[in-house]
Protein backbone atom coordinates (compact mmCIF):
# COMPACT_ATOMS: atom_id res chain seq x y z
CA UNK A 1 0.00 0.00 0.00
CA UNK A 2 1.49 3.48 -1.03
CA UNK A 3 0.76 7.02 0.83
CA UNK A 4 -2.25 7.28 -2.06
CA UNK A 5 -3.98 4.66 -1.37
CA UNK A 6 -3.20 4.73 2.28
CA UNK A 7 -5.09 8.52 2.09
CA UNK A 8 -7.77 6.42 0.26
CA UNK A 9 -8.22 3.68 2.58
CA UNK A 10 -8.56 6.40 5.46
CA UNK A 11 -10.94 8.55 3.65
CA UNK A 12 -13.08 5.01 3.62
CA UNK A 13 -12.27 4.50 7.19
CA UNK A 14 -14.10 7.75 7.75
CA UNK A 15 -16.72 7.73 5.46
CA UNK A 16 -17.72 4.31 7.29
CA UNK A 17 -17.36 5.82 10.65
CA UNK A 18 -19.72 8.37 9.96
CA UNK A 19 -22.20 6.07 9.11
CA UNK A 20 -22.69 4.73 12.37
CA UNK A 21 -25.47 7.39 12.69
CA UNK A 22 -27.41 5.86 10.21
CA UNK A 23 -26.96 2.08 12.02
CA UNK A 24 -27.28 3.54 15.01
CA UNK A 25 -31.10 4.47 14.03
CA UNK A 26 -31.83 1.38 13.56
CA UNK A 27 -30.97 0.28 17.11
CA UNK A 28 -33.42 1.08 19.71
CA UNK A 29 -32.60 3.48 22.63
CA UNK A 30 -33.50 0.62 25.00
CA UNK A 31 -30.30 -1.31 24.01
CA UNK A 32 -27.87 0.81 26.15
CA UNK A 33 -24.45 1.85 24.38
CA UNK A 34 -22.08 -1.27 26.25
CA UNK A 35 -24.66 -3.53 25.14
CA UNK A 36 -24.16 -2.10 21.19
CA UNK A 37 -20.47 -1.98 21.84
CA UNK A 38 -19.83 -5.42 23.73
CA UNK A 39 -22.05 -7.52 21.16
CA UNK A 40 -20.62 -5.72 17.98
CA UNK A 41 -16.78 -6.01 19.01
CA UNK A 42 -17.26 -9.36 20.22
CA UNK A 43 -18.53 -10.67 16.75
CA UNK A 44 -15.94 -8.79 14.72
CA UNK A 45 -13.25 -10.09 16.80
CA UNK A 46 -14.72 -13.89 16.14
CA UNK A 47 -14.95 -13.43 12.45
CA UNK A 48 -10.94 -11.41 12.46
CA UNK A 49 -9.82 -14.52 14.19
CA UNK A 50 -12.04 -16.98 12.01
CA UNK A 51 -10.91 -15.63 8.54
CA UNK A 52 -6.97 -15.12 9.17
CA UNK A 53 -6.93 -17.77 11.90
CA UNK A 54 -3.56 -18.71 11.07
CA UNK A 55 -2.26 -15.04 10.41
CA UNK A 56 -2.87 -14.52 13.82
CA UNK A 57 -1.31 -17.55 15.20
CA UNK A 58 1.63 -16.39 13.25
CA UNK A 59 2.04 -13.16 14.88
CA UNK A 60 1.49 -14.63 18.74
CA UNK A 61 4.18 -17.12 18.50
CA UNK A 62 6.88 -14.53 17.49
CA UNK A 63 5.51 -11.57 19.97
CA UNK A 64 3.37 -12.65 22.61
CA UNK A 65 3.85 -10.28 25.62
CA UNK A 66 5.09 -7.52 23.17
CA UNK A 67 1.78 -7.69 21.42
CA UNK A 68 -0.51 -8.59 24.10
CA UNK A 69 0.19 -5.73 25.95
CA UNK A 70 0.36 -3.49 23.41
CA UNK A 71 -2.85 -4.15 22.29
CA UNK A 72 -4.41 -4.10 25.92
CA UNK A 73 -2.63 -0.40 26.21
CA UNK A 74 -4.77 0.82 22.79
CA UNK A 75 -7.80 -0.98 24.00
CA UNK A 76 -7.40 1.11 27.30
CA UNK A 77 -7.64 4.38 25.32
CA UNK A 78 -9.93 2.66 22.34
CA UNK A 79 -12.54 2.12 25.71
CA UNK A 80 -11.75 5.56 27.43
CA UNK A 81 -12.40 7.75 24.44
CA UNK A 82 -15.57 6.65 22.97
CA UNK A 83 -17.04 6.60 26.88
CA UNK A 84 -16.14 9.99 27.40
CA UNK A 85 -17.30 10.83 23.86
CA UNK A 86 -20.38 8.99 24.82
CA UNK A 87 -21.09 11.18 27.98
CA UNK A 88 -19.79 14.38 26.51
CA UNK A 89 -21.83 14.18 23.65
CA UNK A 90 -24.48 14.26 25.97
CA UNK A 91 -24.48 18.11 26.89
CA UNK A 92 -24.34 18.97 22.47
CA UNK A 93 -26.79 18.81 19.91
CA UNK A 94 -25.97 16.47 17.11
CA UNK A 95 -24.13 19.03 14.41
CA UNK A 96 -22.07 20.92 17.30
CA UNK A 97 -21.09 17.42 19.22
CA UNK A 98 -20.17 16.01 15.62
CA UNK A 99 -17.81 19.67 14.79
CA UNK A 100 -16.49 19.14 18.81
CA UNK A 101 -15.31 15.72 17.61
CA UNK A 102 -12.98 17.35 15.30
CA UNK A 103 -10.87 18.84 17.95
CA UNK A 104 -8.68 15.82 17.62
CA UNK A 105 -6.95 17.58 14.76
CA UNK A 106 -5.82 20.55 16.89
CA UNK A 107 -4.60 18.34 20.12
CA UNK A 108 -2.88 15.76 17.91
CA UNK A 109 -0.08 17.61 17.09
CA UNK A 110 0.37 19.34 20.32
CA UNK A 111 0.56 15.62 21.66
CA UNK A 112 3.44 15.07 19.10
CA UNK A 113 5.10 17.91 20.36
CA UNK A 114 4.97 16.34 23.64
CA UNK A 115 6.50 13.85 22.48
CA UNK A 116 9.44 15.58 20.72
CA UNK A 117 8.06 14.51 17.31
CA UNK A 118 8.15 16.89 14.52
CA UNK A 119 5.14 18.02 13.30
CA UNK A 120 5.22 19.37 9.27
CA UNK A 121 3.93 23.11 8.53
CA UNK A 122 1.42 21.53 6.18
CA UNK A 123 -0.35 19.72 9.29
CA UNK A 124 -0.64 23.17 11.29
CA UNK A 125 -1.41 24.87 8.98
CA UNK A 126 -4.21 21.84 8.25
CA UNK A 127 -4.97 21.92 12.20
CA UNK A 128 -5.41 25.79 12.10
CA UNK A 129 -8.45 25.16 9.44
CA UNK A 130 -9.92 22.98 10.99
CA UNK A 131 -9.63 24.42 14.23
CA UNK A 132 -11.52 27.64 12.28
CA UNK A 133 -13.98 25.09 11.28
CA UNK A 134 -15.16 23.90 14.91
CA UNK A 135 -15.37 27.53 15.88
CA UNK A 136 -17.98 28.42 12.44
CA UNK A 137 -19.98 25.58 13.95
CA UNK A 138 -20.00 27.22 17.57
CA UNK A 139 -20.83 30.77 16.03
CA UNK A 140 -25.08 31.78 17.07
CA UNK A 141 -24.52 28.62 19.64
CA UNK A 142 -21.83 29.87 21.97
CA UNK A 143 -24.72 30.11 24.78
CA UNK A 144 -25.56 26.57 24.69
CA UNK A 145 -22.55 25.19 25.02
CA UNK A 146 -21.97 23.67 28.20
CA UNK A 147 -18.54 23.84 30.26
CA UNK A 148 -18.53 20.52 31.20
CA UNK A 149 -19.61 18.88 28.13
CA UNK A 150 -16.83 20.54 26.39
CA UNK A 151 -14.22 19.53 28.90
CA UNK A 152 -15.41 15.81 28.51
CA UNK A 153 -15.18 15.98 25.19
CA UNK A 154 -11.63 17.64 24.77
CA UNK A 155 -10.38 15.18 27.57
CA UNK A 156 -11.98 12.35 24.59
CA UNK A 157 -10.07 13.77 22.17
CA UNK A 158 -6.48 14.23 24.28
CA UNK A 159 -6.79 10.38 24.59
CA UNK A 160 -7.82 9.58 21.49
CA UNK A 161 -4.85 11.83 19.80
CA UNK A 162 -2.79 9.32 22.00
CA UNK A 163 -4.14 6.40 20.62
CA UNK A 164 -3.61 7.19 17.03
CA UNK A 165 -0.05 7.93 17.90
CA UNK A 166 -0.14 4.83 19.50
CA UNK A 167 -1.96 3.33 16.62
CA UNK A 168 0.53 4.50 13.93
CA UNK A 169 3.61 3.63 16.13
CA UNK A 170 2.64 -0.19 16.65
CA UNK A 171 0.64 -1.14 13.27
CA UNK A 172 4.32 -0.64 11.66
CA UNK A 173 6.14 -3.63 14.16
CA UNK A 174 2.70 -5.99 14.22
CA UNK A 175 0.46 -7.50 12.04
CA UNK A 176 -2.31 -5.12 11.56
CA UNK A 177 -5.41 -8.07 11.39
CA UNK A 178 -3.89 -9.55 14.91
CA UNK A 179 -3.76 -6.19 16.38
CA UNK A 180 -7.53 -5.17 15.37
CA UNK A 181 -8.79 -8.86 16.17
CA UNK A 182 -7.49 -8.20 19.45
CA UNK A 183 -8.47 -4.57 20.13
CA UNK A 184 -11.85 -5.92 19.22
CA UNK A 185 -11.70 -8.79 22.09
CA UNK A 186 -10.51 -6.42 24.82
CA UNK A 187 -12.58 -3.66 23.94
CA UNK A 188 -15.86 -6.29 23.51
CA UNK A 189 -14.80 -7.92 26.68
CA UNK A 190 -14.55 -4.13 29.07
CA UNK A 191 -17.67 -3.24 27.44
CA UNK A 192 -19.23 -6.57 28.30
CA UNK A 193 -18.13 -6.56 32.02
CA UNK A 194 -19.61 -2.73 32.59
CA UNK A 195 -22.86 -3.73 31.04
CA UNK A 196 -23.17 -6.49 33.01
CA UNK A 197 -22.09 -4.57 36.00
CA UNK A 198 -25.46 -1.90 34.80
CA UNK A 199 -27.48 -4.71 33.46
CA UNK A 200 -27.04 -7.71 34.90
CA UNK A 201 -29.95 -9.33 32.58
CA UNK A 202 -27.41 -8.65 29.80
CA UNK A 203 -28.41 -10.16 26.70
CA UNK A 204 -31.83 -11.23 28.28
CA UNK A 205 -32.23 -7.53 28.78
CA UNK A 206 -33.01 -6.72 25.11
CA UNK A 207 -35.59 -6.92 22.69
CA UNK A 208 -34.44 -8.91 20.31
CA UNK A 209 -36.10 -7.92 16.65
CA UNK A 210 -34.75 -8.73 13.12
CA UNK A 211 -33.82 -4.98 12.42
CA UNK A 212 -31.52 -5.39 16.45
CA UNK A 213 -29.86 -8.34 14.98
CA UNK A 214 -29.31 -6.75 11.11
CA UNK A 215 -27.82 -3.64 12.37
CA UNK A 216 -25.58 -5.37 15.01
CA UNK A 217 -24.17 -7.55 12.32
CA UNK A 218 -23.78 -4.66 10.06
CA UNK A 219 -22.26 -2.56 12.48
CA UNK A 220 -19.84 -5.57 14.30
CA UNK A 221 -18.96 -6.03 9.93
CA UNK A 222 -18.24 -2.47 8.55
CA UNK A 223 -17.56 -0.38 11.52
CA UNK A 224 -15.34 -2.67 13.42
CA UNK A 225 -13.95 -5.30 11.64
CA UNK A 226 -13.79 -4.08 8.39
CA UNK A 227 -12.70 -0.11 9.21
CA UNK A 228 -10.67 -0.96 12.35
CA UNK A 229 -8.45 -3.33 10.36
CA UNK A 230 -8.41 -1.22 7.12
CA UNK A 231 -7.32 1.91 9.35
CA UNK A 232 -4.56 -0.07 11.11
CA UNK A 233 -2.89 -1.26 7.54
CA UNK A 234 -3.78 2.61 6.84
CA UNK A 235 -1.96 3.96 9.99
CA UNK A 236 1.33 1.73 8.61
CA UNK A 237 2.12 3.98 5.75
CA UNK A 238 0.37 7.43 6.76
CA UNK A 239 1.55 9.61 8.90
CA UNK A 240 -0.65 10.31 12.89
CA UNK A 241 -0.89 13.58 12.02
CA UNK A 242 -2.87 13.26 8.54
CA UNK A 243 -4.17 10.12 8.92
CA UNK A 244 -6.25 12.54 11.98
CA UNK A 245 -6.84 15.45 9.23
CA UNK A 246 -8.67 12.85 7.65
CA UNK A 247 -11.05 11.79 10.31
CA UNK A 248 -11.82 14.90 10.15
CA UNK A 249 -13.94 14.42 7.40
CA UNK A 250 -16.56 12.62 9.62
CA UNK A 251 -18.24 15.46 10.36
CA UNK A 252 -18.97 16.11 6.24
CA UNK A 253 -19.80 12.83 5.76
CA UNK A 254 -22.47 13.66 8.30
CA UNK A 255 -23.83 16.32 7.19
CA UNK A 256 -24.26 14.36 3.92
CA UNK A 257 -25.98 11.83 5.01
CA UNK A 258 -28.49 14.34 7.39
CA UNK A 259 -29.12 15.85 4.19
CA UNK A 260 -29.41 13.14 1.76
CA UNK A 261 -30.58 10.10 3.31
CA UNK A 262 -34.51 9.29 4.15
CA UNK A 263 -35.96 10.20 7.43
CA UNK A 264 -36.37 6.96 8.13
CA UNK A 265 -33.19 5.90 7.63
CA UNK A 266 -31.49 9.29 9.52
CA UNK A 267 -32.09 12.26 11.55
CA UNK A 268 -32.20 14.94 8.95
CA UNK A 269 -30.60 17.89 8.86
CA UNK A 270 -31.23 21.22 7.33
CA UNK A 271 -27.22 22.83 7.86
CA UNK A 272 -27.50 26.64 8.48
CA UNK A 273 -24.69 29.01 6.91
CA UNK A 274 -21.75 28.73 9.90
CA UNK A 275 -22.38 24.74 9.69
CA UNK A 276 -21.72 25.12 5.31
CA UNK A 277 -18.60 27.61 6.63
CA UNK A 278 -17.30 24.56 9.18
CA UNK A 279 -17.49 22.56 6.34
CA UNK A 280 -15.79 24.50 4.35
CA UNK A 281 -12.84 25.00 6.55
CA UNK A 282 -12.52 21.11 7.38
CA UNK A 283 -12.26 20.22 3.63
CA UNK A 284 -9.95 23.00 2.69
CA UNK A 285 -7.52 21.71 5.80
CA UNK A 286 -7.95 18.02 4.97
CA UNK A 287 -6.91 19.28 1.29
CA UNK A 288 -4.05 21.15 2.33
CA UNK A 289 -2.83 18.13 4.23
CA UNK A 290 -3.24 15.62 1.31
CA UNK A 291 -2.60 17.28 -1.68
CA UNK A 292 1.10 16.95 -2.43
CA UNK A 293 1.63 20.91 -4.00
CA UNK A 294 5.53 20.65 -4.12
CA UNK A 295 4.43 17.76 -7.07
CA UNK A 296 1.76 20.01 -8.15
CA UNK A 297 4.25 22.81 -8.32
CA UNK A 298 6.61 20.90 -10.18
CA UNK A 299 4.54 19.59 -12.82
CA UNK A 300 3.28 23.02 -13.78
CA UNK A 301 6.97 24.43 -13.71
CA UNK A 302 8.14 21.56 -16.09
CA UNK A 303 5.01 22.13 -18.00
CA UNK A 304 6.01 25.86 -18.79
CA UNK A 305 9.18 24.97 -19.82
CA UNK A 306 7.79 22.39 -22.43
CA UNK A 307 5.63 25.25 -24.22
CA UNK B 1 -6.44 -17.03 -10.21
CA UNK B 2 -9.76 -19.50 -10.50
CA UNK B 3 -9.24 -19.59 -14.23
CA UNK B 4 -6.51 -22.46 -14.11
CA UNK B 5 -7.81 -24.64 -11.04
CA UNK B 6 -10.40 -27.72 -11.55
CA UNK B 7 -14.36 -27.86 -11.41
CA UNK B 8 -14.45 -28.94 -7.55
CA UNK B 9 -12.34 -25.45 -6.76
CA UNK B 10 -14.22 -23.43 -8.53
CA UNK B 11 -17.21 -25.17 -7.14
CA UNK B 12 -15.61 -24.31 -3.96
CA UNK B 13 -14.88 -20.80 -4.68
CA UNK B 14 -18.32 -20.39 -6.13
CA UNK B 15 -20.05 -21.87 -2.60
CA UNK B 16 -17.69 -19.59 -0.43
CA UNK B 17 -18.34 -16.66 -2.40
CA UNK B 18 -21.56 -16.99 -2.53
CA UNK B 19 -22.03 -17.49 1.56
CA UNK B 20 -19.86 -13.94 1.42
CA UNK B 21 -22.51 -12.54 -0.36
CA UNK B 22 -25.36 -13.60 1.49
CA UNK B 23 -23.51 -12.64 5.03
CA UNK B 24 -23.24 -9.44 3.44
CA UNK B 25 -26.35 -8.98 1.83
CA UNK B 26 -28.80 -10.32 4.45
CA UNK B 27 -28.75 -8.11 7.61
CA UNK B 28 -28.77 -4.51 5.16
CA UNK B 29 -32.63 -6.00 4.21
CA UNK B 30 -33.92 -3.59 7.20
CA UNK B 31 -32.66 -0.77 5.40
CA UNK B 32 -35.44 -0.42 2.53
CA UNK B 33 -35.68 2.33 0.20
CA UNK B 34 -38.37 1.59 -2.17
CA UNK B 35 -39.82 -1.36 0.08
CA UNK B 36 -39.67 -4.62 -1.66
CA UNK B 37 -37.41 -3.43 -4.74
CA UNK B 38 -34.47 -1.53 -3.68
CA UNK B 39 -32.50 -0.96 -0.37
CA UNK B 40 -28.85 0.49 0.90
CA UNK B 41 -27.08 -2.56 -0.75
CA UNK B 42 -23.57 -1.87 0.58
CA UNK B 43 -22.77 -5.61 -0.96
CA UNK B 44 -22.26 -3.76 -4.39
CA UNK B 45 -18.86 -3.33 -2.96
CA UNK B 46 -18.24 -7.03 -4.02
CA UNK B 47 -19.12 -6.62 -7.87
CA UNK B 48 -15.91 -5.44 -9.03
CA UNK B 49 -13.99 -7.77 -6.07
CA UNK B 50 -15.83 -11.03 -7.50
CA UNK B 51 -15.09 -10.32 -11.08
CA UNK B 52 -11.59 -9.08 -11.22
CA UNK B 53 -10.27 -11.47 -8.62
CA UNK B 54 -12.13 -14.38 -9.18
CA UNK B 55 -13.26 -14.41 -12.71
CA UNK B 56 -16.62 -16.48 -14.14
CA UNK B 57 -17.23 -18.36 -10.88
CA UNK B 58 -17.08 -14.53 -8.54
CA UNK B 59 -19.81 -13.47 -11.24
CA UNK B 60 -22.17 -16.36 -11.20
CA UNK B 61 -21.80 -16.39 -7.20
CA UNK B 62 -22.71 -12.99 -7.29
CA UNK B 63 -26.07 -13.21 -9.50
CA UNK B 64 -26.99 -16.29 -7.38
CA UNK B 65 -26.54 -14.68 -4.24
CA UNK B 66 -28.60 -11.97 -5.26
CA UNK B 67 -31.13 -14.24 -5.80
CA UNK B 68 -30.80 -16.19 -2.81
CA UNK B 69 -31.18 -12.82 -1.00
CA UNK B 70 -34.30 -12.09 -3.01
CA UNK B 71 -35.91 -15.55 -2.29
CA UNK B 72 -34.99 -15.50 1.62
CA UNK B 73 -35.94 -11.53 2.06
CA UNK B 74 -39.58 -12.35 0.08
CA UNK B 75 -39.04 -9.70 -2.27
CA UNK B 76 -38.80 -12.30 -5.56
CA UNK B 77 -40.47 -10.54 -8.25
CA UNK B 78 -40.70 -10.81 -12.26
CA UNK B 79 -38.37 -8.26 -12.24
CA UNK B 80 -35.91 -10.56 -10.59
CA UNK B 81 -35.01 -12.64 -13.77
CA UNK B 82 -33.32 -9.10 -15.24
CA UNK B 83 -31.93 -8.03 -11.51
CA UNK B 84 -30.44 -12.02 -11.91
CA UNK B 85 -28.69 -11.12 -15.35
CA UNK B 86 -27.91 -7.59 -14.60
CA UNK B 87 -25.84 -8.69 -11.19
CA UNK B 88 -23.95 -11.52 -13.05
CA UNK B 89 -23.26 -8.71 -16.44
CA UNK B 90 -22.28 -6.56 -13.41
CA UNK B 91 -19.34 -8.30 -11.91
CA UNK B 92 -18.71 -9.60 -15.67
CA UNK B 93 -18.31 -6.13 -17.34
CA UNK B 94 -15.00 -5.63 -14.55
CA UNK B 95 -13.61 -8.83 -15.37
CA UNK B 96 -13.97 -8.51 -19.25
CA UNK B 97 -12.69 -4.92 -19.06
CA UNK B 98 -9.53 -6.16 -17.30
CA UNK B 99 -8.79 -9.09 -18.80
CA UNK B 100 -9.55 -8.60 -22.56
CA UNK B 101 -9.59 -4.84 -23.13
CA UNK B 102 -7.54 -3.14 -21.25
CA UNK B 103 -3.83 -3.05 -22.20
CA UNK B 104 -2.50 -3.25 -18.92
CA UNK B 105 -2.78 -5.39 -15.85
CA UNK B 106 -5.21 -4.72 -12.97
CA UNK B 107 -3.80 -2.47 -9.90
CA UNK B 108 -4.94 0.77 -7.87
CA UNK B 109 -1.16 1.86 -7.12
CA UNK B 110 -1.23 5.20 -9.59
CA UNK B 111 -3.76 7.84 -9.90
CA UNK B 112 -4.31 6.90 -13.53
CA UNK B 113 -5.46 3.62 -12.49
CA UNK B 114 -7.46 4.39 -10.26
CA UNK B 115 -9.02 7.35 -12.75
CA UNK B 116 -9.62 4.57 -14.99
CA UNK B 117 -11.16 2.03 -12.35
CA UNK B 118 -13.30 4.49 -11.48
CA UNK B 119 -14.72 5.02 -15.27
CA UNK B 120 -15.50 1.50 -15.32
CA UNK B 121 -17.15 1.85 -12.29
CA UNK B 122 -19.39 4.81 -13.88
CA UNK B 123 -20.12 2.63 -17.15
CA UNK B 124 -20.70 -0.77 -14.98
CA UNK B 125 -23.42 1.23 -12.84
CA UNK B 126 -25.36 2.24 -16.07
CA UNK B 127 -25.44 -1.06 -17.27
CA UNK B 128 -26.62 -2.86 -14.48
CA UNK B 129 -29.34 0.35 -13.86
CA UNK B 130 -30.10 0.12 -17.60
CA UNK B 131 -30.91 -3.83 -17.15
CA UNK B 132 -32.85 -3.50 -14.10
CA UNK B 133 -35.14 -0.52 -14.07
CA UNK B 134 -36.84 -1.16 -17.87
CA UNK B 135 -38.06 -4.60 -16.44
CA UNK B 136 -39.18 -3.13 -13.25
CA UNK B 137 -41.01 -0.16 -15.31
CA UNK B 138 -42.89 -2.49 -17.07
CA UNK B 139 -43.79 -4.94 -14.49
CA UNK B 140 -44.71 -3.21 -11.62
CA UNK B 141 -45.56 0.96 -13.14
CA UNK B 142 -46.39 2.07 -9.56
CA UNK B 143 -43.01 1.91 -9.22
CA UNK B 144 -41.29 5.07 -9.70
CA UNK B 145 -38.93 4.48 -12.07
CA UNK B 146 -36.71 7.37 -11.90
CA UNK B 147 -35.93 7.15 -8.11
CA UNK B 148 -35.74 3.55 -8.47
CA UNK B 149 -33.06 4.09 -11.39
CA UNK B 150 -31.19 6.43 -9.52
CA UNK B 151 -31.01 3.77 -6.30
CA UNK B 152 -29.55 1.73 -8.31
CA UNK B 153 -27.10 3.85 -10.51
CA UNK B 154 -26.46 5.15 -6.59
CA UNK B 155 -26.06 1.88 -5.09
CA UNK B 156 -23.56 0.30 -7.82
CA UNK B 157 -21.56 3.42 -8.37
CA UNK B 158 -21.25 4.62 -5.12
CA UNK B 159 -19.88 1.53 -2.75
CA UNK B 160 -18.09 -0.16 -5.46
CA UNK B 161 -16.16 3.59 -5.23
CA UNK B 162 -15.46 4.42 -0.97
CA UNK B 163 -15.63 1.06 -0.22
CA UNK B 164 -14.83 -1.46 -3.27
CA UNK B 165 -11.75 0.30 -4.26
CA UNK B 166 -9.94 0.42 -0.28
CA UNK B 167 -11.39 -3.33 -0.61
CA UNK B 168 -9.65 -4.15 -3.74
CA UNK B 169 -6.39 -2.27 -2.26
CA UNK B 170 -6.39 -3.98 1.06
CA UNK B 171 -6.72 -7.68 -1.19
CA UNK B 172 -4.17 -6.76 -3.58
CA UNK B 173 -1.15 -5.21 -1.56
CA UNK B 174 -1.71 -6.56 1.96
CA UNK B 175 -3.66 -9.49 1.78
CA UNK B 176 -1.67 -11.09 -1.36
CA UNK B 177 -4.84 -12.00 -3.65
CA UNK B 178 -4.14 -11.91 -7.09
CA UNK B 179 -6.55 -10.88 -9.83
CA UNK B 180 -7.57 -12.86 -12.62
CA UNK B 181 -4.31 -12.26 -15.59
CA UNK B 182 -5.22 -11.04 -19.22
CA UNK B 183 -5.65 -13.16 -21.45
CA UNK B 184 -3.44 -12.00 -24.00
CA UNK B 185 -0.50 -12.15 -21.61
CA UNK B 186 2.58 -14.82 -22.48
Amino acid sequence: MNKLQANICLVCVTLLWSSEVIIFACIPDSVVPFATTAITNLIASALLFICFFKRIKAAFKSEKKKLLLRVLLLSVLNFGYNNLYQYGLDYFDVSTGAFTLSMTVVILPVILLMYKRNVGKRTWISAGMVLLGILSSYLGRISSINLYGFITLAAGCAIRAVFIIKLNDYSREHDPVSISALISLFVGTFSLAVWLFIQPATFAAIEWNVQIIASLFIYAYFIVAFAQTLNIFAQRRANAASATIIYSLEIVFSLIWGVTMPANLVEQVTPDVFMLIGVAFIILGNLVEIIDFSRLKAIVKGRERIG
Amino acid sequence: MADKKGFFYRAAVFAALTAVYLIVSVPFKVMEIIPGFTDIRPVSMLMPVYGIFFGIPGCMAYAVGNLITDIISDSLKWSSIAGFAANFIGPFCYYLFWTRLSKQSFDLRKPKNILIHTAVIAVDALIVAGIITPSVALSYPEVNSWVFFSVVLANSSLFPFFIGIPLIILMQDELDFSPIKRKNTT
